[in-house]
């Protein structure tokens, strides 16, 4: 009977938060392009309902009806599950992830490493889309994705690893709780460096600019969804928006402190206790979600020796430097 | 100096510049002119359509058959059939392929009897490029269809006239040139005077 009942329960949280996810990716490709558009002085889509609002219901519509070609030399099986895994993959990692307080699918002890490992899976797809897909540039495209993740992948962990520290939890709960203890409420200021490696491999984790060398339009044409078509492509789309997402959740639980406030704050104003934590989660991840598209609206797209030379040079020796002052400081301190 | 540069590659003092610009551009005003519903003013000397003037006293072309528009024109896609009576040359048919034009307006700068116009109508995209093949019957339908929107009773293009070649080298036709009548505007004084007459 218990068993039922947590099945129950956990199918009913699930669906649930797949629908709101949904409703968010979609929203995130109208807000990104409403945002890139007025960094650039355009106004990005109107047409359809109110200042364009219905835009994504209509693109649904349209790659829904597209006609879906599968090339004829592919690897017809790994191609069509390519995409799923990459889904898949980006979908799973929302478990663990809390939102308010006990909001949480499953509250796991080894969140965060589970977050990680899976975010890693990701690369699967991409891989498998590339090589299935029989073309030379599908192919490059998703070799220099699997060289991107590996260099990234470290520096992401590594910079992960002075939150761990501090918090002495991979729970990401328990992380949240642990950064009630400062008055600022937040890991952000003690591990800055850590949350600046982090955001820089964010960036290369999810392939948004100026990282996208997987999917360079102008070098690979689009990379490694180039012989993909309608829905299946769309499902690549759908996975890196969710990671996008997953990454700003994770940014936020990590180095914002998550759905609380900084004590501080709500000290000097009580009133602000009576909003709900899911409101700051919110206001914070969509920060992040709001930095990947100001980013992408302002620098280029690296070479990729540079891109490499960044990943191992910079990023992982600043998470290693930073990882020995924190055990350093929690040593002593 | 030296250490200033580490100083701003260190904290990345150029991206941060980068997106304080980009910040900026969010709020300002954009730019964009929703085509459909909002239209832009057209300038003088906008290069558009092809049409061949219809005589507003005669109806048939202005054109005389002197072959060059299609000397000057660098595409070479202007091609005139035409037939020689005792005393007049008859264009039998004009045919310019819109699809190969690169709107440098010669043809119009070159006639001597300003017969050419580019019109300023510029939303006349096809399916096909059959279409963009514009003959005589084509040419002279868009005069009419441009005369007809065209706000003023008199079309006069400045730029029919070469610009910068001192106006007394230009031909005589050229330099004597009126503004054409629109169509309407001849009927209605075609009418005034049967009335005064009658
Ligand atoms: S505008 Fe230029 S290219 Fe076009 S028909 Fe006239 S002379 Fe030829
Ligand atoms: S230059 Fe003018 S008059 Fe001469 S053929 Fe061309 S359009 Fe006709």
């Amino acid at each position: 009977m218990e068993t039922v009942y947590i099945i129950l329960i956990t199918t009913f949280k699930t669906l649930i938060y797949f629908g709101i996810l949904m409703l968010h990716v979609a929203y995130a490709t109208y807000a990104e392009r409403k945002v890139i558009g007025h960094i650039q002085l355009r106004l990005g889509p109107m047409l359809v309902g109110p200042h364009g609002l219905l835009q994504p219901i209509a693109d649904v519509v349209k790659l829904i009806f597209k006609e879906d070609i599968i090339p004829t030399k592919v690897d017809k099986a790994i191609f069509r599950i390519a995409p799923l895994i990459s889904l898949t993959a980006a979908l799973s990692t929302f478990a663990v992830i809390p939102v308010n307080k006990n909001w949480v699918i499953s509250d796991i002890n080894v969140g965060l490493l589970y977050v990680i490992g899976i975010a890693g899976i990701g690369t699967y797809g991409i891989i498998f889309s590339g090589w299935s897909s029989n073309s030379k540039y599908a192919f490059l495209g998703s070799l220099r994705s699997a060289a991107q993740m590996i260099s990234y992948e470290v520096a992401l962990g590594l910079s992960l690893v002075g939150v761990i520290l501090m918090a002495e939890s991979f729970n990401l709960t328990e992380i949240v709780n642990k950064q009630g203890e400062y008055w600022y409420g937040m890991f952000l200021f003690p591990q800055i460096i850590g949350y600046f490696v982090f955001v820089v491999a964010m960036l290369a984790e999810t392939n948004r600019l100026p990282f996208d060398l997987p999917e360079a339009e102008t070098e690979l044409v689009a990379g490694y969804f180039v012989e993909y078509s309608g829905i299946r492509f769309s499902l690549f789309y759908l996975a890196e928006y969710l990671a996008m997402f997953c990454m700003s959740a994770l940014a936020t639980i990590c180095f914002w402190g998550g759905w609380t406030i900084p004590p501080v704050l709500l000290k000097a104003l009580p009133a602000l206790g009576l909003i709900p934590g899911i409101v700051w989660f919110l206001l914070k991840v969509y920060f992040h979600i709001f930095l990947f598209f100001w980013l992408r609206g302002t620098l280029p797209r690296y070479r990729y020796d540079q891109l490499m030379a960044i990943g191992w040079k910079v990023l992982i020796p600043l998470a290693l430097f930073n990882i020995l002052v924190t055990s350093i400081f929690k040593y002593y301190l | 100096m030296k250490l200033r540069e580490i100083i701003n590659k260190i904290f990345l003092i150029e991206i941060f510049k980068g997106l304080f610009l980009t910040l900026r551009m969010l709020f300002s005003k954009p730019v964009t002119i929703q085509y459909p519903l909002q239209r832009r003013k057209i300038y003088p000397g906008f290069r558009g359509r092809h049409a061949l003037v219809r005589d507003p006293f005669t109806g048939n072309e202005k054109c005389i058959g002197c072959m060059r528009c299609t000397s000057v024109c660098p595409s070479r896609c202007i091609y005139i059939k035409r037939e020689k009576t005792e005393n007049k040359m008859i264009v039998t048919d004009y045919v310019i392929d819109a699809s190969r034009c690169i709107f440098c307006a010669y043809c119009v700068e070159a006639c001597p009897v300003c017969a050419l116009v580019l019109t300023e109508d510029f939303e006349y995209s096809d399916y096909m490029r059959k279409n963009l093949i514009f003959n005589k019957e084509q040419l002279l339908k868009n005069w009419d269809e441009f005369a007809s929107k065209w706000p003023y009773d008199v079309y006069f293009n400045k730029f029919w006239q070469p610009p910068g070649i001192d106006p007394s080298r230009w031909p005589k036709t050229k330099r004597e040139q009126k503004p054409i009548p629109i169509k309407r505007f001849v009927e209605i004084k075609k009418e005034e005077s049967d009335e005064s007459s009658s």
